[in-house]
């Protein structure tokens, strides 16, 4: 009776074990926080509060996250390195687009012949150059202020006289 | 102001002056060589990421403190204003502008944003007589207000038409142009504030020799979303400031017939002579005029030799 | 002037001498004041129609200059940054320095070649190019967004590798040259003998100077438009013979303006005119048409091989390309028969004429390199009245002062004092 209630119990642990996203193993919607708050770059304009579980249901992991989720990006400039890439140690954006892009310790790794992705964005541009794009197409906000209002520093940035309205004649033509 | 010269003087003189013409020029030989400084900075602007929002415009701004704008840097009514039907271009109060183009079967306009090229041989530089333009190690074309005469040669020799002149100065006017932000970026191995104010990352800043290698890499990755050509690779021998473009380059009003060498090429024809004609004419016009004079004075002699027998 | 020389003896007016009627000598005031009393030249000058001319100029003139150097460039121009060149330099510079060749030219015919006949008009020919060239300067301090600051290139910060570095090094070095040269004639006028030997003996050396520092500037001021190759209209800008097109019609230009200078002294100066001037001007103007004539076939012939290097033929057949055959024609080919018939059957008036056409034939080509086809492919600029009213003015001032001289020094007439 105590070998069957062994065997069991590392059975169970085994399928626990085989559940949780260790290395190895594919993430899903519910491995991924419900909201971001989007602030590190938060100057011109507030902090975005990103509904991660909303896009979720719009999106699949790797229109966002590339191959680091495990799930693979077939476009075929990714594939001929990436079609058997594992999920990677950390999946946030952050964490490959720098905020410091084009500082001089991201200058020098540029001209480092070992690193095919010399034409990474820094984390501004990753986010703007992802996520405006399927904005656009699924009629989401496209314009600054559709996702992130503008600060009172933003205001005087831009010489905006009037500082209760930031969008003053917005005519952001872009349709892909 | 009055030169008293007498002829050994004048000898002298003359070939001083063409030792000073010819001094440059020897220096050139050097330069005839001379690839540019290894860690030249550049930027590569993708028009086909812009979106034509004028942080670029409202950094720049900022970080050199110009004037402020007659509109705010978020009104887009700017890309509609024509001055003698062109669009919009740099001038005393602004450094660089973006002008929006509506392309043919294009669904959507382009933006370009236009500034100081930079260029690794300046025509600027090299037409300015007191020497008020540096092409500095980091790779910025920059300029001394102390001792420009504000003749507004540079003006005339850019060929992309960046320089401005403060004309409303009567006291301090001076070119007015980008400078890379160098004194306040550049050469601390900073961005300039365009590059990093760019939500869109249209610029992308580092080495000319990198970011050369990057466009090349972007083009060759998405061939359909790019002419096949970086514009300033080779453009008036090379600029620092590059583009990438979605549709040809006269679509986006960019001067393609700018020669691909640089623009001092097209003088040094005149400026090799100048030392020639400087040691060649005294000689010749000498022997011209004993030559002509010989009748007379044989003429002289004849007469003085006859009145003395 | 006239009158008051047929109304008084002989001997006392216009002043050719440092003797005056008196038995003494002339001082200075006097000579400034031509000899007449203060009434009397009050009334020469308000009888003139022309200074009529000159003080409407300048009333309106003035006021514009000062408002230029109060106020800045921007107030009396458009201030545009795509034609930084306006008329200034474009007329002042480009158009009035060619025309003032007439310096070297006649001092190369007369001294170098020997051609001792040509004489009577040397010295007109050294005058119009001295005041031609220190009015180019004039014209340069109010185009200069900074006047205070000429000498920069001089001694401030030396950019030796631009062709303006040459004009301004050489224009500064000729100016000189021309002072020296014309100062022997001042010498004269004062009676100070020593100045005017030490002058003679130099004279060899100045001339020198003066074609070599000559050749170079005009060469240089067509160089200045190489900067610009793709601005330009390819049928007014040969990258390898832009310099030797502005020299060649440098030639052409200085000798027509010494033939239209002599010929307005002539008509409406004759009572400074000494006989030894009035005889000769006929024969030196047609020997100078003879030299206009050759330089203007030349000029001709070096267009053309221009255009056949670059192979510019296409452009002809376009609009700028007729735009460029009539300034051909009228500036180029119709005096060039008309110097070259003229001088053969021996008619003066003819040669004036064509002399008169050449120098607004030279302004038109060097406004059309500087402005008018320049930014050929762009909206065309026109200036400001302002700054065509300003030109206008120091043009009056560029008259003035020449007329001051003729009146005064012995330029049309031989000084009969000591020499």
């Amino acid at each position: 009776m105590k070998t069957t209630h062994r065997t069991l119990f590392v059975a169970v642990a085994l399928l626990l074990a085989g559940a949780s996203p260790g290395l190895g193993q594919t993430m899903d919607e519910y491995d991924a926080p419900t909201t971001v708050t989007i602030d590190s770059l938060s100057e011109l304009y507030e902090p975005v509060i990103f509904s991660h579980v909303r896009h979720t249901k719009l999106a699949g992991c790797k229109d966002c996250h590339h191959h680091t989720t495990g799930h693979q990006d077939m476009h075929p400039n990714c594939v001929r390195c990436h079609l058997h890439s594992p999920p990677s140690q950390t999946v946030s954006c952050k964490d490959c687009h720098t905020r410091q892009q084009f500082y001089p310790e991201q200058v020098t790794e540029l001209s480092n012949p070992n690193i095919y992705h010399i034409d990474k964005p820094g984390l501004k541009g990753a986010y703007h150059l992802n996520c405006i794009p399927c904005h656009v197409e699924k009629n989401a906000p496209s314009h600054c202020e559709g996702c992130h209002a503008m600060t009172d520093a933003g205001k005087d940035f831009f010489y905006l006289t009037d500082k209760t309205s930031a969008t003053t004649k917005n005519k952001d033509n872009r349709v892909r | 102001m009055k030169k008293l010269i007498n002829r050994r003087r004048f000898l002298q003189g003359s070939l001083v002056a063409s030792a000073a013409a010819t001094f440059p020029l020897a220096k050139n030989t050097a330069a005839a060589t001379f690839e540019g400084y290894p860690d030249s900075m550049g930027v590569l602007v993708d028009l086909s990421r812009c979106v034509g929002c004028r942080s670029c415009e409202a950094a720049c701004n900022k970080e050199q403190n110009l004037p402020a704008p007659e509109k705010p840097f978020n009104d887009f009514s700017v890309f509609d204003e024509l001055s003698h039907g062109q669009k919009r271009r740099t001038d005393e109060t602004r450094y660089t502008v973006v002008n929006r183009h509506d392309i043919p079967g294009l669904n959507h306009p382009l933006f370009r944003k236009i500034q100081c090229n930079h260029c690794l041989e300046p025509a600027c530089l090299t037409s300015c007589f007191v020497n008020a333009y540096t092409k500095t190690p980091e790779g910025a074309v920059i300029y001394d207000a102390s001792v420009c005469v504000g003749c507004r040669t540079c003006m005339i020799a850019c060929p992309f038409n960046i320089p401005a002149f403060r004309y409303s100065s009567a006291f301090d006017p001076k070119i007015m142009k980008c400078i890379f932000c160098h004194d306040t970026r550049l050469v601390k191995g900073l961005p300039p504030a365009c590059v990093e104010a760019c939500p869109q990352e249209v610029m992308t800043f580092g080495r000319r020799t990198d970011i050369l290698e990057m466009g090349r890499q972007r083009i060759r990755e998405n061939p359909a979303a790019y002419v096949d050509h970086i514009y300033g690779e080779h453009e008036a021998g090379g600029t620092a400031w590059m583009y990438l473009s979605p549709v040809p380059f006269e679509q986006v009003e960019f001067n393609t017939a700018v020669p691909k060498e640089p623009i001092l090429n097209y003088v040094k024809d005149f400026l090799s002579i100048v030392p020639m004609v400087l040691t060649i004419w005294p000689a010749l016009f000498t022997g011209i005029h004993l030559l002509a004079t010989k009748k007379e004075k044989m003429e002289q002699q004849k007469k003085s030799e006859g009145s003395e027998s | 002037m006239k009158t008051f020389i047929e109304n008084k003896p002989a001997t006392a007016i216009p002043i050719v001498s440092h003797l005056n009627p008196t038995g003494g000598q002339w001082n200075l005031k006097e000579k400034l004041w031509l000899g007449l009393s203060k009434q009397e030249y009050k009334e020469q000058f308000l009888r003139n129609p022309v200074n009529w001319v000159l003080i409407f100029i300048f009333a309106i003139g003035i006021p514009i200059l000062l408002q230029r150097y109060i106020f800045g460039l921007g107030s009396i121009t458009h201030a545009s940054n795509d034609y930084p060149w306006g008329l200034f330099l474009g007329f002042g510079l480009f158009g009035m320095v060619p025309l003032s060749a007439s310096g070297f030219l006649l001092g190369t015919t007369v001294e170098i070649f020997g051609r001792k006949d040509f004489t009577p008009i040397e010295r007109l020919a050294l005058l119009n190019g001295l005041l031609g060239y220190f009015f180019a300067v004039v014209y340069l301090l109010v185009d200069l967004g900074m006047p205070w600051r000429l000498y920069y290139p001089m001694i401030v910060s030396l950019g030796p590798a631009a062709v303006l570095f040459l004009v301004a090094w050489h224009v500064a070095t000729y100016l000189s040259v021309q002072i020296a040269e014309v100062s022997s004639a001042f010498f004269e006028w004062i009676g100070w003998l020593k100045g005017k030997r030490f002058i003679k003996s130099i004279t060899i050396g100045l001339t020198v100077s003066g074609i070599i520092l000559s050749t170079l500037h005009q060469g240089a001021l067509g160089a200045l438009f190489t900067y610009a190759p793709a601005k330009v209209h390819p049928l007014w800008l040969s990258a390898n013979f832009q310099w030797i097109h502005f020299f060649c019609s440098a030639i052409f230009a200085g000798l027509s303006m010494v033939i239209v200078s002599a010929a307005l002294c002539k008509r409406y100066m004759t009572w400074r005119c000494d006989n030894q001037f009035l005889h000769n001007i006929d024969r030196c103007t047609l020997g100078l048409g003879k030299g206009c004539a050759y330089a203007l076939i030349t000029y001709l012939v070096i267009k053309l091989v221009g255009v056949a290097h670059d192979n510019e033929w296409a452009y002809l057949l376009t609009g700028w390309g007729q735009y460029f055959m009539l300034e051909m024609a009228l500036a180029v080919i119709l005096p060039m028969i008309l110097f070259a018939y003229g001088v053969k059957h021996q008619r003066v008036g003819m040669v004036r004429f064509a002399a008169w056409i050449s120098v607004f034939g030279i302004i038109w080509n060097r406004l059309n390199t500087s402005m008018i086809c320049f930014n050929w492919q762009m909206y065309q600029e026109i200036p400001h009245w302002k700054e065509i009213w300003a030109t206008i003015t120091v043009f009056a001032i560029y008259f003035i002062v020449y007329r001051f001289i003729l009146y005064r020094l012995p330029i049309l007439y031989q000084w009969q004092g000591e020499r």
